[in-house]
């Protein structure tokens, strides 16, 4: 040992090693204590990202006790009188060390000495390597308990995978939404879309997605309908009766077949057709003329619309009376109704295809709402095993929004996402695993013996296609309720037979859907 | 034979030679003074530091050998005082005589038995006040004034004074403020059945020991300057200052102390710790001082200094007990 300096080197050395291994074992306890906690807390409280919660919570401990290793280094002072006192050696260190720069009598002495006695020692002895028992310990039992927490089944991850599916089924629904605004959006070439539409179906999709459930995300999805079969015109259908009313009295003349057939091509091409008859009118006989005016005249007495009626009228009496201007001035303003009617019709379509594709949503959530509520009632003990489950479903049934898009049997899945319908069999009370169905809709039920449609399901399999865009006047394509309650059985029998579920219970399901049947 | 010892020579000193000297001195004693190696050591430590003695014991232990041996070993003068209650000033101090010289009177000074290197105060507490306070007066001044002069001591001077335990009746106890000008309070405890006999066989036969002079006035005044140079550490410093805070019951955590203890040693008790810690730790060959320096000198230096309530003695607690207590508590805190 050359000097006093060099004895605080491995001093310091020697007080690194015997703090690190306490220190570690501090960092260990922390550690175990903050991964037990998360543990505790994730059964208590859904956690999503536990495992990284944990993982950050160890780096802090471990960078705190890390810190704290390092910021309570003792000083050299300190060093020097620990090594004194673990060593014995008579606090000649520590007075060295205080007096290294002292020039007095005993000071030269007293170095030697401390450094002869330094020397002698090992100075690694003033620091040993000790472990806290009792911590280590602790860290063991707390350890052991958080790893158990960790390994044994977590209550709160059917809720966690419940609440991510939630929200993928949201995403799904939004994107679905979002899908079909794009395909408005390119499939529109003939007029522009509709402004209102997009934002519509865009703060629809956003509700959605940042609903807290879909069960609220539903509710989002009907006034948004509301709102869109507002913008489409009441008139469109009386136009488009007159139209084809109009292309059905021209085809019965002899000169005009042309403009019939592009009449019932489409209501633009109908225009060209009615705007080139305008044109020709001078180059038609007497007898042509008259029986021109005398299809129009029929088509102005069977048109519904009241515009294009008195235009057809107005061409119909110029002609009778000769006056070609007159005539050929009255179609072109039909020709007029009928570009604005192919206006109405692209903006009707972009209506319901983005009706469509709200339905398209309101089934990817209502499926999620679905399976949510049915794994609650499978966690309290059993699914339709609880009367007032049937009846909470049986009360959401018939509260739709009554655009007929339920299935209208009580099934009991309480989504209340559309029984408006009905359904006059009266069969809704032997659902069962719904809980709290709720809805607005205004349907009304079916009357005895009519037939009752109800919309597409795929079955298990069996690929799911985006909505087609509606025609002009057409309303939500429908299926037979007779071919949907026998794919929902199906599907529900291949389920029963690969569940562990006693065959009581699969006969039960079974007579559920012969009497449904019925 | 043991030469003497030559210390220092202005300005330089060998602290080893001090080593040497103390340890030479110990050995010395022992050969006549059986056991009593605490004692040995406390009086060595006190004469070192420069300080002076207050020996506690019953009668014939050795006590006025020991100041006499000392004399011898240290080739001092000595000179013993019996202290009684007729005892006057001037008895130790000294007086002016009336001298005739050549048929003309003159008062001349007749230096009293203080004027001595070692002084023996036997007994001291039978003295009347006014006798111990010019004693005391003495030992603080170390110098003697009479009538208009005012003379010094003997260097060194060092005064070891005897008190007796037991036979309180007809005393004059020291006062708080004379008992702490004693450098160190040492007791004599009564030999062990062993060094009974030792005494015996040595002290009944016709030829007693002789000691041989291993120093002299200069090598202990060297000493004495050496020992104040010996350095100690800020934080020995402050233990020795807990050390006398924890005997004030104000100021310290200790029930004990609280309970038991009605004054704390004075300052001049830390000085005497630390003073006595260098030479304890130049007695034991280091020239620093250590914690156990402070904690082995602390019984002498303090055991006078700190003053007991009635209710101690009730409960038979001595000072010893208390310091003990003490050192107890501050070795924890360290």
């Amino acid at each position: 040992m050359t000097s006093l300096d060099a004895v605080v080197r491995t001093l310091r050395g020697s007080d690194a090693r015997s703090r690190a291994l306490p220190y570690l074992v501090h960092a260990a306890l922390g550690a175990a204590i903050w991964f037990a906690t998360v543990q505790v807390a994730a059964r208590v409280v859904p956690v999503e990202r536990r495992v990284q919660l944990a993982a950050l919570g160890v780096l802090v401990v471990l960078v705190v006790v890390a810190i704290a290793w390092i910021a309570r280094r003792p000083g050299p002072d300190l060093l020097m009188q620990t090594a004194d006192l673990h060593l014995g050696l008579k606090e000649r260190l520590s007075t060295a060390w205080e007096r290294r720069a002292a020039d007095g009598l005993m000071d030269d002495l007293l170095r030697k000495d401390a450094l002869q006695h330094a020397l002698r020692d090992r100075l690694v002895r003033a620091f040993p390597i000790r472990i806290n028992r009792r911590e280590a310990g602790a860290v063991a039992i707390v350890a052991a308990a958080a790893l158990a927490l960790a390994v044994l089944p977590n209550p709160m991850d059917r809720l966690l995978a419940q609440a991510q599916a939630d929200r993928a089924s949201q995403a799904k629904a939004a994107s679905t939404i979002h899908d079909v605004q794009n395909k408005i959006a390119a499939s529109t070439k003939t007029a522009p879309v509709d402004p209102k539409v997009q934002k519509i179906l865009s703060d629809t999709a956003k509700q959605i997605q940042d609903a807290k459930d879909p069960r609220s995300a539903l509710e989002a999805i009907s006034p948004a309908e509301q709102q869109l079969r507002q913008l489409s015109d009441p008139q469109t259908p009386a136009r488009t009766a007159t139209t084809q009313n109009l292309a059905s009295a021209l085809s019965t003349t002899t000169s005009e077949k042309a403009a019939a057939q592009a009449l019932s091509a489409s209501p633009s091409q109908g225009a060209q057709g009615v705007r080139n008859l305008a044109a020709q009118l001078p180059n038609l006989s007497p007898q042509e003329r008259a029986q021109l005016a005398q299809a129009l005249a029929g088509a102005a007495q069977s048109a519904k619309d009241p515009a294009m009626a008195a235009s057809l009228q107005r061409a119909s009496d110029a002609l009778s009376s000769g006056d070609l201007a007159a005539a050929a001035a009255a179609l072109n303003d039909l020709a007029g109704q009928l570009d604005s009617l192919q206006n109405q019709q692209t903006n009707d379509q972009q209506i319901a295809s983005a009706i469509n594709g709200l339905e398209a949503a309101r089934q990817a959530l209502a499926a999620q709402v679905d399976r949510d509520a049915a794994g609650s009632s499978a966690a309290s003990g059993g699914a339709g095993a609880s009367p007032a489950a049937a009846a909470s479903a049986a009360a959401g049934s018939g509260n739709g929004n009554g655009n007929g898009n339920g299935n209208g049997t009580a099934n009991g899945n309480g989504n209340g996402n559309g029984n408006g319908n009905g359904n006059s069999s009266g069969s809704g009370g032997s659902g069962g695993t719904g809980s709290s169905g709720s809805g607005s809709g205004t349907g009304s039920a079916a009357k005895p013996g009519e037939k009752v449609y109800v919309p597409g399901q795929p079955v298990p399999g069996q690929q799911e296609n985006d909505p087609t865009p509606l025609g002009p006047g057409q309303d939500v394509p429908l299926t037979p309720y007779t071919e949907v309650i026998q794919s929902y059985q199906q599907a529900a029998l291949d389920a029963t037979s690969q569940s562990l579920i006693p065959g009581s219970e699969q006969d039960l399901v079974r007579e559920y859907f012969a009497r449904l049947g019925e | 034979m043991t030469s003497r010892l030559v210390i220092a020579e202005e300005p330089s000193a060998d602290p080893k030679k001090v080593t040497e000297l103390a340890s030479n001195l110990e050995a010395e004693l022992a050969r006549l003074i059986v056991g009593q190696k605490e004692l040995l050591r406390d009086t060595v430590i006190a004469l070192i530091s420069g300080g002076h003695i207050l020996l506690e014991g019953v009668p014939g232990l050795g006590k006025t050998m020991l100041v006499r041996s000392l004399g011898q070993a240290l080739d001092l003068s000595f000179s013993r005082i019996q202290f009684t209650p007729d005892l006057m000033p001037a008895d130790i101090v000294g007086t002016n005589i009336i001298r005739e010289n050549s048929g003309r009177r003159d008062f001349e000074y007749q230096p009293g038995p203080i004027f001595a290197s070692l002084v023996l105060a036997d007994e001291v507490n039978r003295a009347t006040p006014k006798t111990q306070s010019a004693l005391l007066e003495a030992m603080q001044e170390r110098t003697v004034t009479v009538g208009t002069e005012t003379r010094a001591l003997p260097v060194p001077f060092f005064v070891l004074a005897t008190q007796n335990p037991i036979e309180l009746e007809g005393t004059y106890p020291l006062p708080e403020a004379q008992l702490d000008r004693f450098f160190f309070k040492a007791l004599v405890p009564f030999p062990s059945e062993t060094e009974l006999l030792e005494i015996a066989r040595r002290t009944t036969g016709n030829a007693l020991p002789e000691l041989h002079a291993i120093g002299d006035a200069d090598a202990i005044v060297a000493a004495q300057r050496v020992a104040r140079e010996v350095p100690i550490a800020e934080h020995v410093l402050r233990y020795a200052a807990r050390l006398i805070t924890a005997t004030h019951p104000g100021r310290t955590e200790l029930d004990s102390v609280r309970r038991y203890v009605r004054y704390g040693a004075s300052p001049r008790g830390l000085q005497t710790l630390v003073l006595a810690g260098k030479v304890r730790a130049l007695l034991e060959g280091r020239f620093n001082v250590a914690f156990d320096d402070l904690a082995a000198v602390a019984r002498p230096a303090l055991r006078h200094r700190v003053f007991l309530q009635f209710e101690a003695e009730a409960d038979a607690i001595t000072t010893d007990q208390i310091i003990d207590e003490i050192l107890e508590h501050a070795k924890k805190e360290s």
